[in-house]
């Protein structure tokens, strides 16, 4: 290729990367050091902002809501999207079909699926899972009001709208497992579990690395569907990083942009920590490839 | 074999499509009917076609009057613009429409608990010069001086009301007659009540409140406070008064309700409260006043016959009601570039006689006179509220320390803080906001 036609291609997406990403970031750092309101010019406050949210013990708690929900959901992505995969791997005819419902929930936007969700628990407005649920345990939960089944319904709705993602991912990868590999492991007599353990597995472990990524990022941002299934997040110590940015900076018209960027900054650092294993195990498969 | 297995597995995959299309069932929507009066709005024609970008929540209260201005205001070469949003998504847009030298809306609608503090920032234009032009031709004199007086600031009105709510008690009749009740006047009548229905064993938790700890938490401290005859803040001293003995009467007294109250009250809103009034898992709410309507409505309330009206009950007996006088009406920003005589005529046709008429029962138009005791089932328990209501809280300061202790007033009422830690917590909170304010 030419060094004309190289640049020819390279450029555009440059310039977007630049545009949607680089300027972005870098004005979000800035604000993080500044005293921000709408349409004003900042005033340089150094790391107040840091030392403000790192002195708040709300934003601790939201730390840990996060991270847990983050690995909790992540987890049960990749187990409960493989197996899903599998099954949906083993249809015939019906494969699309079945694969084009399972997606209807990957498409629903965050907030409307949460409010439908919540309905699912809220007595107020049928609850059927709440009925279900307390006919058989003989006590009221309070879904709502009570921090860890709140935490439960928070983690099963996640996992209801990104498993549809994770499923589609790990079936392409499963699609590319050579059929002849496993011909070998059936004809050596290895049982399912072990052709899926020692096979299978190995095969897609990139996928599954793709997947929880794609979740982990994903999840750190936990934001909408809070709004609708945890009205009393402070409270139970339920609230998200993505949601205290918003309660601290933006709620009811307020202008703590200053702020909010700081702890935008923390979160990409989180993330970044999160994803480095990840990261450093598909680098070390690229550099032997 | 394989056919066993691949049947399995489709039923398998059946199953778990089923769990993931399951939170759609029961998933249904209520759109609000159009309530749009042709009034006359005269203005002369502009010499070039102009579009005019209306910012005013959707509610049946505040409808009426967007849908009369959209509807009457375009013709002449205007064409008046109006996106539908809700509350919360209203308060962030003029946020941001207010920031910067100009912005995306020209007519905004606006309510007495925000508009000192836009009005001290010069967010927003004073109406005077305006009111005084035209006046006459729109009968602004018949606009109520006690819903002016909330709009204004510093002497300058800065927003025309539209309409107000207040706080309503709705009640079931059927229950409170079987039982041989009475509407309570005060909070220990409202218990006593509420605990003979719920020993009758008909309703669980008999009373509804609206006290998402989000939002409608802070206004119903506020209300109990207001009735308690204290205001957040003493207006000439510039000092907080929630190290006052009202500011832990208001919090035990809400407090004492919480045993007749759904657990989960904390995450109601005014929706929920109407649901569980709905529902009939509740036989007394309180809640604004644009929310009543609905409750009159078979369509929505099967129990709407059964339901009847009266003004709030005070806290201890006092004359000021658990209330709060909440104030509607339009404002134009100082940064918008239209004429502001063309945008004061479309305000101002909007709350005309004609649109406040068309605007009852669902609202109580600021225009005297609009509402009677027989305009709506609930007419006279409004208008008896309105008259008892605290009187408002018209400073800039006000809605910044709202939010500022609003997670704490939550804290205390669910019982996470003690009253006292959380008096200490908001005082220092509030002058905190105050020593913004020299």
């Amino acid at each position: 290729m030419r060094r004309r036609e190289f640049l020819g291609f390279v450029t555009p997406s440059v310039l977007v990367m630049a545009g949607l990403l680089v300027l972005p970031l870098y004005q979000t750092i800035v604000w993080s050091l500044q005293r921000v309101n709408y349409g004003e010019a900042g005033e340089y406050v150094g790391f107040a902002n840091y030392a403000t949210a790192l002195a708040d013990p709300r934003f601790g708690q939201a730390v840990l809501f996060t991270v847990q929900l983050t690995v909790v959901v992540v987890i049960a992505l990749i187990i409960f999207g493989y197996l899903l995969a599998v099954l949906v791997n083993s249809l015939g005819r019906s494969k699309p079909f079945v694969l084009g419902v399972l997606l209807v929930s990957y498409v629903v936007p965050h907030v409307v699926g949460g409010a439908m969700f919540s309905w699912l628990f809220n007595s107020n407005f049928g609850g059927v899972l709440n009925y279900a649920i307390s006919s058989v345990l003989g006590t009221d939960i309070l879904w709502f009001a009570d921090a860890w089944p709140n935490r439960v319904m928070v983690a099963l709705n996640t996992l209801w709208f990104m498993i549809p993602f994770a499923m589609l991912v790990i079936l392409a990868g499963l699609q590319s497992v050579p059929e002849e590999i496993l011909e070998a492991a059936r004809i050596d007599g290895a049982p399912t579990w072990r052709v899926h353990w020692h096979v299978i597995i190995p095969s897609v472990r990139g996928v599954l690395g793709f997947v929880a990524i794609i979740s982990i990022m994903d999840v750190l941002r936990t934001f909408d569907q809070l709004v609708a299934l945890s009205p009393q997040a402070v409270q139970l110590g339920n609230e998200s990083v993505m949601l205290y940015v918003f309660n601290v900076a933006f709620q009811d018209g307020g202008q703590q942009l200053g702020l909010g960027s700081a702890v935008n900054v923390l979160l990409i650092a989180i993330i970044a920590v999160m994803l480095y294993p990840f990261i450093r195990g598909i680098a070390r498969e690229a550099r032997h490839a | 074999m394989i056919r066993s297995r691949v049947r399995t597995a489709g039923a398998l995959a059946l199953a778990t499509v089923a769990t993931l299309l399951l939170p759609a069932c029961g998933a249904g929507s209520r759109t609000p009917q159009a309530t749009a009066a042709q009034v006359p709005c005269e203005f002369p024609a502009p010499p070039q076609p102009v579009s005019v970008n209306v910012l005013a929540y959707n509610s049946s209260a505040v409808d009426p009057f967007t849908n009369t201005m959209v509807k009457s205001c375009t013709k002449n070469g205007l064409t008046v613009n109006h996106e539908p949003i809700d509350f919360a998504g209203q308060v962030q847009k003029t946020t941001a429409t207010l920031a910067g030298p100009t912005g995306t809306y020209d007519i905004l609608e606006n309510y007495g608990f925000v508009v000192p503090t836009q009005a001290a920032d010069g967010k927003i234009r004073p109406l005077d010069d305006l009111v005084a032009k035209y006046g006459a031709q729109y009968g602004l004199d018949q606009i109520s001086p006690a819903m002016r007086k909330v709009m204004t600031y510093d002497g300058k009105l800065y927003a025309l009301p539209m309409q107000a709510q207040m706080y309503v008690m709705a009640y079931r009749k059927d229950v409170f007659d079987q039982l041989g009740l009475k509407p309570p006047t005060t909070f220990a009548e409202l218990r006593d009540v509420a605990g003979k229905i719920q020993a009758a064993g008909q309703i669980k938790y008999p009373i509804a409140l609206p006290l998402l700890a989000s939002s409608d938490i802070i206004t119903a401290y506020d209300s109990a406070l207001g009735s308690l005859g204290v205001d957040f803040v003493d207006a000439q001293t510039k000092q907080p008064n929630f190290d006052e003995p009202q500011a832990a009467q208001a919090f035990e007294e809400l407090r004492s309700l919480l045993p007749f109250m759904d657990p989960q009250v904390a995450t109601f809103d005014q929706p929920a409260v109407q649901q569980q009034m709905y529902n009939g898992s509740a036989a007394i709410s309180i809640m604004f006043s644009g929310r009543m309507s609905d409750l009159t409505q078979a369509k929505n309330n099967r129990f709407a016959q059964q339901t009847a009206f009266a003004a709030p009950p005070s806290v201890a007996g006092g004359e000021a009601l658990y209330n709060t006088l909440s104030v509607d009406g339009w404002s134009i920003p100082a940064n918008t570039k239209a004429d502001p005589e063309l945008l004061f005529n479309l305000i101002a046709a909007s709350v005309g006689p004609e649109s406040s008429k068309a605007a009852v029962p669902a609202a109580y138009p600021a225009r005297e006179g609009s509402v009677t005791a027989d305009s709506s089932p609930y007419a006279a328990a409004a208008l008896e509220s309105i008259g008892k209501a605290p009187a408002a809280e018209p400073y800039p300061w006000t809605s910044r320390i709202s939010n500022e202790i609003r997670p704490v007033v939550a804290d205390v009422i669910l019982g996470k803080t003690p009253i006292a830690e959380g008096q200490a917590k908001m005082q220092q909170l509030a002058n905190g906001v105050l020593a913004q304010y020299p």
